[in-house]
């Protein structure tokens, strides 16, 4: 039902193959030449250009950002709390999750509060983290990290607990000792749900990310904009948006590719 | 361990309880005799039943009961706003090809922008008010229900669709009776993807923007040294949660007993 029936089937038997792969990926991305189109139309006419800048000029801006470098640091600054935030939250997250599954007292123990922190949107809780850390990288590292945990410790204990227990018995047979099993058999059983579990998280620690660095930070893509915006250089603004945007995009999709090449045996 | 379903009633096992509260009671006990002790600065963390007492004051004169309505009634008509727009746009971009080849790059693109970084031009465009917030948590929200929407419809069962058209079942029924329903699992899960996002871009947005609701006494309290404020918004905004994610819940189960 998609447009994969929709081929031109002359085409394919008559042009060379990279040409026609050139001609399908045109085709496909022309609706999002109609909008920009649009949008560059409707901007000037219907809309003051100052109010929504049209996209050829923001394309333009973006690139003199990113050849002069203004935005550099700042992404640099927005890239590494992600990162951190992630790592963290990949790390405690995974024990968290996989213990619980594998030790009743370790989830008597955690559950209770993971079931405090699961109905509160993390970005309210960027006055607390303002309270306790400041105005700064801890601020969004922390928010990104507890945006991030819920998904990545709900995916390794649903697949730490349905974990096919001959793999345990075999290993067990074998003479593995106990303490063993989690790191050699668990863990490794566990990995691609956990990997679903981050590829879940990369988009959430993004919207962490932004919301932290506007309410709470001095430096970064969140603060860039509101900084744009605030002296109404309203073109930058979405220039810087379309950088992060792209961060995002390319987050997700690079993550992909590596999960692809890595994870061989699934 | 089905986090969200914790707190329900249907434990009748005592000593079950008393096993998955015990830590958090340890904790709470500990926090009330830090903070009595004065081994934490105030600021930082006030002690608990100072939190209790204001929560229960700024309930009952109304302040809670006011911001928390303002907050509710933007992220839920939002999120019904983008609801109505993702389902069109998700149905519609499954079953046609035209749709597809022009919704699909579209929703490709736009699906990770973060749109809570919109927040401050359409301050610009359009003030402080409800209807920026409305519009912001609208388009936020559109994308997760137009994605789950889409797939789910995608992977309606191509036998079902056969069958119904066998026995003579029209293209708008076909709509209503078959495919609807049995992407009703998909859609239902995008709404929930898109809840927790309507009520973080209504934070956020009350945040930086002020205009009144949760979020703004929250940063409000942050703003003006009064942690016990912080705390307090705070356990309005888990208790809020908790009831749109139950209520979100109930409607799930409902709708989708047949399943």
């Amino acid at each position: 039902m998609s447009y994969a029936d929709f081929r031109l089937t002359d085409l394919e038997e008559t042009l060379p193959a990279p040409f026609q792969r050139f001609v399908w990926f045109v085709f496909e991305w022309i609706p999002l030449l109609i909008a920009a189109g649009f949008w560059e139309f409707a901007s000037g006419t219907f809309v003051p250009s100052a109010i929504l800048p049209p996209p050829s000029e923001v394309a333009y801006v973006t690139w003199e950002l990113l050849a002069t470098g203004d935005v550099i640091s700042h992404l640099q600054i927005s890239l590494y709390r992600v990162g951190v935030g992630l790592a963290l939250s990949i790390s405690i997250g995974v024990l968290l999750g996989v213990g619980m599954a594998r030790s009743d007292p370790v989830e008597d123990f955690f559950e209770v509060f993971l079931a405090l922190i699961y109905p509160i949107p993390k970005a309210a809780l960027v006055p607390l983290a303002i309270l306790w850390l400041g105005v700064g990288t801890e601020t969004a590292i922390l928010i990104v990290f507890l945006a991030c945990l819920l998904p990545i410790v709900l995916n390794s204990y649903n697949a730490a607990q349905n974990v096919d227990q001959n793999l345990i018995w075999s290993a067990q047979m074998m003479g593995m000792p106990s303490w063993k099993i989690p790191l050699k058999v668990v863990i490794p059983a566990t990995i691609p749900s956990i990997l679903t579990g981050i590829r879940q998280a990369i988009p959430i620690a993004f919207i962490a990310l932004v919301s932290a660095e506007l309410i709470a930070s001095n430096e970064g893509v969140g603060f860039e904009i509101l900084r744009y915006s605030e002296v109404g250089a309203y073109t930058q603004m979405f220039a810087v948006l379309v950088i992060i945007s792209a961060a995002a995009f390319f987050a997700v999709r690079g993550y992909e590719w590596l999960e692809r090449k890595v994870v061989r045996w699934t | 361990m089905d986090v969200s379903n914790k707190l329900a009633v249907d434990r009748s096992d005592a000593i079950n309880v008393g096993k998955s509260i015990y830590s958090l009671v340890i904790v709470l006990v500990l926090w009330e005799i830090v903070t009595q002790l004065g081994m934490v600065h105030y600021y930082f963390l006030p002690p608990l039943s100072d939190i209790i007492v204001r929560f229960y004051e700024m309930t009952l004169d109304g302040t809670l009961v006011h911001h928390g309505y303002l907050t509710v009634r933007r992220a839920l008509v939002g999120l019904v706003i983008a609801c109505v727009f993702g389902i069109l746009v998700g149905v519609l971009s499954a079953r046609n090809r035209v749709a597809s080849w022009f919704w699909d790059p579209i929703i490709e693109v736009g699906y990770p922008v973060p749109v809570i970084a919109l927040v401050p031009v359409f301050l610009f465009w359009f003030g402080t008010g409800d209807l920026a917030k409305i519009i912001l948590v609208a388009i936020g929200c559109f994308w997760p229900v137009a994605i789950n929407v889409r797939n789910a419809t995608r992977d309606v069962d191509e036998n079902l669709i056969w069958s119904a058209r066998m026995m003579g079942t029209s293209d708008r029924q076909l709509l209503r009776k078959v495919i609807v329903p049995a992407s009703a699992p998909g859609i239902i899960s995008g709404i929930q993807i898109a809840l927790p996002i309507s009520l973080i871009i209504t934070f956020v947005f009350e945040m930086v923007a002020g205009g009144g609701g949760l979020g703004h006494i929250e940063i409000q309290g942050v703003r003006s040294f009064d942690s016990v404020q912080v705390y307090a918004t705070l356990i309005a905004i888990m208790i809020l949660g908790f009831i749109l994610d139950r209520a979100l819940r109930l409607i799930r189960f409902r709708i989708l007993s047949w399943t």
